[in-house]
């Protein structure tokens, strides 16, 4: 498997381990979610809510998303045959060579899932109909907040020596 | 107009998490990472969920805010550092089958815990606090 998934290395620009760490870090995080979060929110409310994006989501951001050296900066450890060390389950080119790609596309995508398979049989193809305008306007309304942010690239501000 | 605020929530969710998340990281490292879960999803989440600015009707299928995530994130590098998207592509078709996978696997998971709460509950006459 691994030589297999090694031929297409070029092609996918993803290493064969970082498929399965991926894969994997995806599959705890959203499992968790769809299993705790519900739970905790009956439980104890708002608080419960509260509770659960720390601890579901703080504590998974760290197995998913932790990068090497301080902050964005892949410099930071270099591997040792050269180019970024990666420590995060979900894999990230280094800086620019790749968009960032959070764990939020899992759970996002999960919990819809979830939906659609504790679903009826028939009644699958109307809810993604009824979904889909919600879900575009949740991925737009993404874009547009994150592209805005990202423009903070192009003020000029260069107060600690960050890009 | 629905859709307008779940847009709107969406965008607020996506620019607090990539404009507060890598500068808390900077700052104090991991605890920073985690204090930021803290912060920016609690808030978010009690906003777009918990009263409700993504709309989400019931017995629908469930929006999260993690696509807003997603897509802020995927447009944040994208204009900030120049990142190629298409080289998202492989990264994303891998969370999207773990979330599949994870949906799968938690349904069934889910439905069984319900019921045995359910067993538990109405086990002590439904005197419970729960």
């Amino acid at each position: 498997m691994f030589e297999l998934l090694s031929h297409y290395y070029n092609w996918m620009g993803m290493s064969p381990a970082s498929i399965i760490t991926t894969v994997f870090g995806a599959f705890c995080v959203t499992f968790a979610v769809i299993i705790c979060w519900g739970r905790l929110v009956e439980d104890f409310g708002a608080i419960g809510g509260m509770l659960a994006a720390s601890f579901i989501i703080g504590t998974f951001w760290l197995l998913n998303h932790k990068l090497p050296g301080f902050g964005i900066n892949p410099e930071g450890i270099p591997h040792p045959d050269g180019g970024p060390k990666q420590f995060g389950m979900v894999y990230q080119g280094f800086r620019g060579a790749s968009p960032w790609v959070d764990m939020g596309t899992a759970i996002g995508f999960g919990l819809w899932f979830a939906g659609l398979v504790e679903a009826a049989r028939g009644q699958r193809f109307k809810l993604v109909v009824e979904s889909l305008p919600r879900v575009g306007a949740a991925i737009l309304g993404g874009v547009i907040g994150g592209a805005i942010v990202g423009l903070v690239g192009w003020t000029g501000a260069n107060l600690f020596g960050y890009r | 107009m629905r859709y307008l605020s779940t847009m709107i929530g969406g965008a607020i969710c996506g620019a607090l998490c990539f404009g507060i998340w890598p500068e808390m990281w900077k700052s104090y490292g991991i605890m920073g990472g985690w204090i930021t879960a803290a912060i920016v999803i609690g808030i978010c989440w009690y906003m777009n969920h918990w009263i409700g600015v993504i709309r989400n009707p019931p017995g629908k299928l469930w929006v999260d805010q993690g696509w807003a995530v997603a897509a802020a994130g995927i447009a944040w590098t994208m204009v900030r550092f120049n990142a190629p998207i298409l080289r998202a592509l492989p990264v994303v078709l891998c969370c999207l089958v773990g979330g599949a996978l994870a949906g799968i696997a938690a349904v069934p998971v889910k439905k069984h815990l319900a019921l045995v709460r359910l067993q538990k509950t109405s086990a002590d006459g439904g005197n419970s606090d729960v």
